[in-house]
C-alpha cells in the first residue's frame, strides 16, 4: 500500500475536519448558548444580552404559533415529501423502467430541471403561475381572480415542493429498479405473478434499502427546507409557515435571535430523533440474510 | 395491468425467446411510456413557458393567454443586460460565479485527500470520522444562520463574498467526502499492491493511478457542489447586501421591482437557472450516488 502512515492519513483528513468544526459545529453549538439568552437583533438586548435560562423555551412552548408551524411542518412533510415526492418519484422510474437510451433519459431530464434551477426562480415561475390576475392557472382554469396563493396556501406550498423535489427520488428509484435481479423477476412471471404481485414480492423487497434512503433523506430535506418562504412567506398569517420560516420570521425579520435559536435547537432534535429512527430500521434490516446487500452491489454494477 | 392479466400465455411465450423484455403487453408498456413521458412534460412546462417569454417582446409577454407563436427578440436580454431597470446584473453573477465556483474548488482541495485517508487507507476509528461528517448534514442549515450572522457582524465581514464563500465550502464539504469515498472504494486493492511493488511513493500513486481513475467521479463531486452554492438562498440573503449579493438574492429583488416586465424578469431567471442547468445535466447520472452520500451505490 501506498506509505500513508497515521500521522499522515491525519494530516490528510484534519483540513476538512477544521473548516467543518470552525463553520458548522461551532456554530450549532453556539446556538444552544443564545438559545438562553435574550439576544435581540436589535435595542438594548442587541449590546447587553443577559442569560435567561430556560424561558425562551417556556415561551416557545407555551405559544400556540409554534405548535401550528410544528403542525404545518409535519403535513408538509408527509404529503409533499414522503407521499407526493417518493410515490410520484417512483411512479415515474416505474414507468420509464422499460424504456432505454433517450426516450428515458429525456424525461428523467425533463424532471430534474425543475430540482436544478435556483429556488428563486423556481419560487418566482410558479408565483407567475398563480397569479390573482393574469396568472396562467387561472386562464387555463377560467377561474380568474382566484388567489391560490392566499386562500390555498399550505396546498400550493406543497405542489410547488412536489414539483421541485421530485427529480431526486425518481433517479433513485430508478437506479434501483435496475437493481433487482432479472432471473428473481422471470421466475415471479414463470409462476404467474401479476405485475402487481411481482411488485409487491419481488421488486419491494430487492429495493427496501432503497426506500430507506430515499425516505430518510426525503424526510430531512423537507423538513430542513426554507424556500416555501419565498412563494409564500409563512403567509397569510402564518398559514403556511413551517419551521424553517417560522425561525426565520421570528429571527431576522422579528429580530429575537434568542427565541428563534431555541426553536433551531428543537428543530435540531427533531432532525436526530428522525435520523435515528431510521438508523434503528436500517440495522433492523442490515442484521437480516445479506440477500439485499448482494442486490445492491448487482444494482451497481448494471448502473455504472 | 389488465392487458398484463389478458394475455398471460402469449406473454410466456415471448419471455422464453426474449427474456426481461416482454413483461407487459405492447399497449401496456407504450401507455406507461406515454404517461410518463406527460409527466415530464408537465414537469418542464414551466421552465419552457420562461425561455419563452424571455424571447418575447413586452406586449406579447403580458398578454394573459400564452402566446405560443408570438415573433421572438432579444429585447428582454438587452434590457435585462443593459440594466435599463437601473440594476446591473453583472456585479451579482460574478459574486455568484465567484462563490461557487471557488468554494468548489476549496471542496475538492481539502476533501480528496481526506477521502483517500478515510477509503483507500482506513485510519482508525474511520467510521467514526464518516459519521461526524454525514452527522452534520442533519443540522438544519437555519440553526447555523444566527450565529454566523453574529461572527460576521462582529467581524465586519457582512456583505463580503469571502466570508460566504467559506460557508458555502464548509456545508458542501461532507456530501464531496462521502461521494468522493464512495468512488474511491471502488478501486480493487490489486491495483495498490502493484503501484506499490513497482515501487510508487505517495505522491505517484495519487498523482498517476488515484486521479485518473476517480477523475469522472471528481467531476460529478465539484459539479453538484457548484450547484449547492449557486443556488444557496438562506445565507446569502442574510449575510449579504449591496456588494456581495449573489445572483438568486438579486433576482428577487429583481422579480419584485420589475414585475411587470416579464419578458425581461423571465430572461433574468434564464441566465441566473442556466449555469445550474447545464451542471445538473453533465452530474446527471451520478447525482444519485453523490446525494445519497454512496448509500444506495
Amino acid at each position: 500500500m501506498a506509505g500513508l502512515g497515521r500521522f499522515g492519513a491525519g494530516a490528510f483528513v484534519a483540513p476538512a475536519l477544521a473548516l467543518i468544526g470552525l463553520f458548522l459545529v461551532f456554530p450549532a453549538l453556539w446556538t444552544i448558548y443564545l438559545g438562553m439568552t435574550d439576544y435581540r437583533l436589535t435595542g438594548l438586548q442587541a449590546v447587553d444580552p443577559s442569560f435567561v435560562g430556560l424561558d425562551n423555551y417556556e415561551q416557545i412552548l407555551g405559544d400556540p404559533a409554534f405548535w401550528r408551524s410544528l403542525r404545518l411542518t409535519l403535513v408538509f412533510v408527509l404529503a409533499s415529501g414522503i407521499v407526493g415526492q417518493s410515490l410520484l418519484g417512483f411512479a415515474i422510474a416505474w414507468a420509464l423502467r422499460r424504456l432505454t437510451g433517450w426516450l428515458k433519459s429525456v424525461v428523467e431530464t425533463l424532471v430534474l430541471a425543475a430540482w436544478v434551477i435556483p429556488a428563486s426562480v423556481a419560487s418566482f415561475l410558479w408565483i407567475a403561475l398563480l397569479d390573482r390576475r393574469g396568472g396562467t392557472l387561472n386562464e387555463i382554469l377560467g377561474t380568474q381572480g382566484t388567489a391560490w396563493l392566499i386562500e390555498h396556501p399550505m396546498a400550493m406550498i406543497i405542489i410547488f415542493n412536489i414539483w421541485v423535489g421530485t427529480a431526486f427520488s425518481m433517479l433513485l428509484f430508478s437506479s434501483a429498479l435496475a437493481s433487482v435481479p432479472p432471473s428473481q423477476l422471470e421466475s415471479a412471471r414463470m409462476a404467474g405473478a401479476s405485475g402487481w404481485q411481482q411488485l409487491r414480492d419481488v421488486v419491494i423487497p430487492n429495493i427496501r434499502g432503497h426506500i430507506l434512503t430515499n425516505t430518510l433523506l426525503i424526510t430531512l430535506w423537507t423538513f430542513n427546507t426554507f424556500t416555501p418562504y419565498l412563494v409564500t412567506a409563512g403567509g397569510p398569517n402564518g398559514a403556511s409557515e413551517i419551521l424553517a420560516v417560522y425561525i426565520y420570521n421570528t429571527a431576522i425579520p422579528g429580530g429575537q435571535l434568542g427565541v428563534g435559536a431555541a426553536i433551531s435547537l428543537i428543530m435540531l432534535l427533531i432532525n436526530l430523533v428522525i435520523a435515528l429512527g431510521y438508523l434503528r430500521v436500517g440495522r433492523a434490516r442490515a442484521a437480516r440474510p445479506a440477500e439485499a446487500t448482494a442486490a445492491e452491489t448487482a444494482g451497481g454494477a448494471a448502473t455504472s | 395491468m389488465t392487458a398484463v392479466a389478458a394475455a398471460p400465455r402469449t406473454r410466456r411465450v415471448r419471455a422464453a425467446s426474449a427474456p426481461g423484455r416482454t413483461r407487459e403487453s405492447r399497449g401496456t408498456r407504450l401507455g406507461l411510456g406515454l404517461a410518463a413521458w406527460a409527466v415530464g412534460l408537465l414537469f418542464v412546462l414551466p421552465l419552457v413557458w420562461m425561455v419563452l417569454t424571455s424571447f418575447h417582446s413586452e406586449t406579447d409577454a403580458a398578454s394573459p393567454s400564452p402566446q405560443v407563436f408570438a415573433p421572438l427578440t432579444l429585447e428582454g436580454y438587452r434590457s435585462f443586460f443593459g440594466a435599463e431597470s437601473g440594476a446591473n446584473p453583472w456585479p451579482t453573477l460574478i459574486n455568484s460565479l465567484w462563490a461557487a465556483g471557488v468554494s468548489t474548488l476549496v471542496v475538492i482541495l481539502l476533501a480528496v485527500p481526506a477521502a483517500y485517508a478515510l477509503s483507500v487507507k482506513p485510519v482508525r476509528k474511520w467510521s467514526d470520522v464518516m459519521f461526524f461528517f454525514l452527522s452534520t448534514k442533519f443540522l438544519p442549515a437555519v440553526a447555523g444562520l444566527m450565529p454566523l450572522y453574529l461572527i460576521a457582524g462582529r467581524l465586519q465581514i457582512l456583505d463580503n463574498i469571502w466570508f460566504l464563500l467559506i460557508i458555502y465550502a464548509a456545508m458542501n464539504l461532507p456530501i464531496a467526502v462521502w461521494m468522493l469515498r464512495s468512488f474511491l472504494v471502488d478501486i480493487p486493492p490489486a491495483l495498490f499492491e502493484a503501484a506499490s511493488l513497482d515501487g510508487a511513493g505517495l505522491m505517484t500513486t495519487l498523482r498517476s493511478i488515484i486521479l485518473p481513475i476517480i477523475s469522472p467521479g471528481v467531476a460529478a463531486t465539484a459539479l453538484i457542489c457548484f450547484i449547492f452554492a449557486w443556488n444557496e438562498m438562506l445565507f446569502a440573503r442574510v449575510l449579504t447586501g449591496v456588494t456581495a449579493g449573489t445572483a438568486p438574492v438579486f433576482l428577487t429583488g429583481f422579480v419584485t421591482s420589475q414585475g411587470q416586465f416579464l419578458a425581461q424578469v423571465c430572461a433574468a431567471a434564464t441566465i441566473v437557472s442556466l449555469p445550474v442547468l447545464i451542471a445538473g445535466f453533465a452530474a446527471q447520472d451520478k447525482l444519485v450516488q453523490g446525494l445519497s452520500m454512496g448509500a444506495v451505490k
